[in-house]
């Protein structure tokens, strides 16, 4: 026997009473599900890899500053990953800011206010909107807020506070529904439900008997949910912000619909603009194998990775400090 | 107020404000859910206002074809069917392998913390990186686009699903299961088989459906792998059709056919993916009662 | 739930319908039932509560003991379908009574649960958590008070250097004494005990019963227990309940010495529960 697990389960003077080569069959055993595990480590790594090596012939050539350089140009064989990973860092803020308070509003009001029945309906349906693929947000947004924010909300904003000094700028462009901001609502639409979801998860299991000694001392829900509840559940609820951030990061489908796809940098939230995700899902099909133009979609890629990745590892960090 | 009521009953001076900030706090939570409910509403009304207007015998029946051709989705369909088939034949032991890995030998040691990590990280990473990862290794040197590199890519999503449904369940298999087993003088993969993962498989079973869920409806692994087809396609071999990759096509179109087929494409994905999760969510509360 | 702040005559009204209360008692009970939906469970409940002295419900788990507990603050509340019948008298007003308002309430009647439940923040934000909700002192009040509780609970020189540092820090006895002390700084006049040594050391036990001592010359005291020693050392009146019902109640040495009722006299003495 070679594992202390497998030895607790399997006691060893059993085995060899009996004359038939067991070990055999469980070292077997254990080489073919350590090999899947294996498997698992390696396609991570191989990504890791691949992209960093695809990615090189880009880095060669532009050298660190193809990550400040704001350039897509094919006649001229020049890249830079500026506008993209502004778009995709824009866009994700944007969608924390909307999404979060109501990720925990719906949250708060799920595990402390709604009767459970409703609570029970409401928090199924939120899970399965969490399950819808994001091909669906993308088509949604298409079809109903791009026209919503064009025909409504932009020429709104730009007739309150188009003249507005130190707004102006931000609300600055064409009405024409894409950009930045519809991206990180769509964004905001799809994480919301996942966020929720977590949090939801992180207050349910909060000892009951804490929530009451604050209501025992005469707390209202908002007091205990504020003052109790918030500061037991931090590192989960923070756990899963920056997991819903990580998925909004690394979004493609959801984001390639609305964000107008204009590689452009600014300060307008309606001007159109473009992800590294949406870039790459765009552009590779028309790039030849072994461009200047695919290493440098790949070393996108990278960066695309070395972001989600350290995102997600934090919140995994997060979230199994509280589980342990 | 009454002669009998006590004195300690006088208001509390700060009770106004403390009431209205909890009346504030509990509207705009019920906003907050509002809105997010009427988002999902929006979301499914539009899918079937416009899916089922476009839902016709020729629209499953017909494969692809030019605008205006009174083409269907019956090839991007079964390709989608074949390539989540291919994908999870090839996750479902991978990922019941490393499971198993990790809830029998994987207690404590460092490779099967970083197993476990990987995992986790693979769980949530951008699919287009999977896309592209397996367009590195499985297109580009063999200089074609196929079915079977987009049934790859769904499967390295799926497998950390199903990695961690099945160590979660198996390390709920009671201890005493184990030494029962062991005490028959059974060998240690016998017991894991036969008894732990026959105990834990209605769990197991879900995680694999929800992996079904999860990568039936990914559209961004696709794009540079199994590329998309207008044609009948049943070689793993050849660019293959699919249902994501299609609506991804039709949706942007000019042509109103094609986006209404788009839709049609959209409401099969989505009805496929959320029954799964309902079949997922209903027969595991039975389960448990 | 409702927690409008109405004037109060809608108390008065149903206070009409039941007996007044003996001058002594803090909490007078009538007529009451409770039930967690469908199952009952408390049945026609009717005691008083007497001011300055240290009650004790004691009777098998299950009897509704800590049910009763949790109608006086109306903890219940938190739980739909829970609801309770009847009337409990509080300074001249019906606990039961919807209008009541809930966080008053709980600001006049403390409670103390069986395992210590510190909240996650410092052991000096703990104690002013509950002052802060309903009154606005300054600095060195707010210093002063929470000095004054942790004095009477037997803390203070214990833990007066860390004051800032996080509570869960501290011991199981401590954490449950600062619980209490947390509970007594909102100044209430009842202090509901829901078995508060259950998760306890001997030692800890021991240290918190004398406290209760000293503690019963300000609020009224309602125990829960388990433990017959802890009723019989600490308690002035002794309640047994069996299967929702108040069998019997009496001094605490009457009832340990001479019970009236068999059921009381076979529990006490160790023949079930």
């Amino acid at each position: 026997m070679t594992s202390a697990a497998a030895s607790r389960t399997q006691p060893a003077p059993i085995q060899e009473a009996r004359k038939t080569p067991f070990w055999k069959g469980d070292r077997l055993f254990r080489l073919l599900v350590g090999a899947c595990a294996l498997l698992v480590l390696v396609s991570l790594g191989g990504l890791v890899l691949t992209m960093a090596f695809g990615g090189s012939k880009a880095f060669g050539a532009f050298g660190p500053g193809f990550v400040f350089s704001n350039v897509w140009n094919p006649v001229t064989n020049e890249y830079g990953a500026l506008a993209p990973v502004f778009g995709t860092i824009g866009s994700t803020l944007i969608a924390i800011a909307i999404g979060v308070p109501l990720a925990f509003g719906a949250a708060f009001w799920l595990t402390n206010i709604a009767p459970p029945m409703v609570a029970g309906v409401v928090g199924t349906a939120v899970q399965l909107l969490a399950a819808v693929p994001s091909i669906i947000f993308g088509m949604w947004g298409f079809f109903v807020v791009v026209p919503f924010m064009a025909q409504h909300v932009q020429p709104f904003f730009r007739h309150h506070f188009g003249h507005v000094p130190g707004i102006r700028w931000l609300v600055h462009g064409a009405p024409f529904g894409y950009g930045l901001l519809t991206g990180g609502l769509v964004l905001a639409v799809m994480i919301t439900p996942f966020v929720t979801a977590v949090m939801r998860d992180v207050f349910a299991v909060m000892p009951p008997m804490l929530k009451e000694s604050a209501y025992g001392l005469g707390a209202t829900r908002w007091e205990v949910m504020r003052r109790v509840i918030v500061p037991w559940s931090r590192a989960g609820m923070i756990g899963g912000v920056v997991l819903g951030m990580g998925r909004a990061l690394g979004e493609t489908m959801a984001v390639t619909f609305v964000i107008g796809n204009a590689n452009t940098i600014g300060w307008s939230l309606f001007a159109p603009r473009n992800t590294v995700a949406s870039l790459v899902a765009l552009e590779f099909p028309e790039s030849a194998a072994g461009s200047l133009k695919l290493s440098s979609l790949l070393a996108l890629g990278f960066i695309l990775m070395l972001l989600s990745f350290t995102t997600l590892a934090i919140a995994r960090w997060l979230l199994r400090e509280k589980r342990a | 107020m009454s002669k009998s009521m006590g004195q300690g009953w006088r208001k509390d001076p700060r009770a106004t404000q403390r009431l209205l900030m909890d009346r504030l706090a509990t509207g705009m939570s019920l906003t907050a859910t509002a809105i997010l409910v009427l988002a999902l509403a929006s979301i499914l009304w539009t899918l079937l206002w416009n899916g089922l207007a476009g839902l016709s015998l020729a629209a499953l029946l017909h494969p692809m074809g030019p605008p205006g051709s009174n083409g269907g989705l019956a090839n991007a369909i079964l390709g989608s069917l074949i390539q989540t088939a291919v994908a999870l034949l090839i996750a479902t032991p991978v990922g019941l392998g490393c499971g198993i890995y990790l809830s029998e030998f994987g207690t404590g040691s460092k490779f099967a913390t970083a197993v476990r990590f990987v995992s986790d990280v693979l769980l949530s990473a951008p699919s287009i990186l999977i896309g592209l990862f397996v367009y590195l290794v499985l297109v580009a040197p063999f200089g074609h686009f196929s079915g079977f590199a987009g049934s790859v890519a769904l499967a390295i999503l799926a497998v950390p699903i199903i990695v961690r449904t099945t160590e979660d369940m198996l390390r709920l298999v009671p201890v005493a299961m184990r030494e029962a087993g062991s005490a028959l003088g059974a060998a240690h993969w016998r017991v894991v088989l036969f008894l732990c993962l026959r105990s834990a498989a209605p769990g197991v079973l879900t995680g694999i459906l929800l992996a079904l869920a999860r990568v039936s409806g990914e559209t961004a692994p696709l794009l540079f792998t199994s590329l998309g087809n207008q044609n009948w396609s049943f070689s793993l071999d050849k660019p293959m059709a699919s249902l994501p990759i299609a609506i991804y096509q039709y949706a942007g179109a000019s042509y109103d056919d094609w986006v209404r087929l788009a839709w049609t494409g959209a409401l099969l994905v989505t009805l496929g993916v959320l029954g799964i999760n309902i079949i997922v969510r209903f027969g595991f509360r039975s389960k448990q009662s | 739930m409702s927690e409008a702040l109405q004037d109060f005559s809608t108390a008065s009204q149903a206070q009409g319908a039941v007996h007044a209360a003996t001058p002594e008692a803090a909490l007078a009970v009538r007529e009451l039932d409770f039930y967690y939906g469908e199952k009952q469970a408390l049945k026609s409940i009717s005691m008083d509560f007497r001011k300055q002295n240290v009650t004790a419900m004691i009777g098998p788990s299950g009897c509704g003991k800590s049910t009763l507990l949790r109608i006086f603050n109306r903890m219940y509340d938190l739980y739909p379908g829970q609801r309770a019948t009847g009337s409990v008298l509080f300074d001249g007003a019906d606990i039961l009574d919807p209008a009541l308002d809930l966080n008053m309430l709980r600001s006049r009647i403390g409670m103390v649960f069986q395992k210590p439940t510190p909240f996650p923040m410092s052991i000096y934000d703990n104690i002013a958590f509950g002052v802060r909700l309903h009154e606005k002192l300054s600095r060195a009040e707010m210093d002063a008070r929470v000095e004054d509780v942790l004095t009477r609970v037997a803390l203070w020189k214990e833990v007066r250097d860390r004051l800032k540092e996080p509570a869960a820090g501290m011991s199981g006895g401590q954490q449950q004494r600062l619980c209490i002390a947390r509970s007594i700084a909102t100044k209430p006049e009842v202090l509901l005990l829901d078995e508060p040594t259950s998760a306890l050391d001997p030692i800890s036990t021991a240290r918190i019963e004398e406290l209760l001592d000293e503690l019963k010359q300000d609020f009224t005291i309602a125990i829960v227990t388990h433990n017959m020693q802890q009723a019989a050392r600490c308690a002035d009146q002794v309640a047994f309940f069996y299967l929702g019902s108040l069998i019997e109640m009496d001094s605490a040495d009457r009832m340990f010495t001479n019970p009236r009722q068999k059921q009381t006299q076979d529990y006490i003495t160790g023949r079930f529960g």
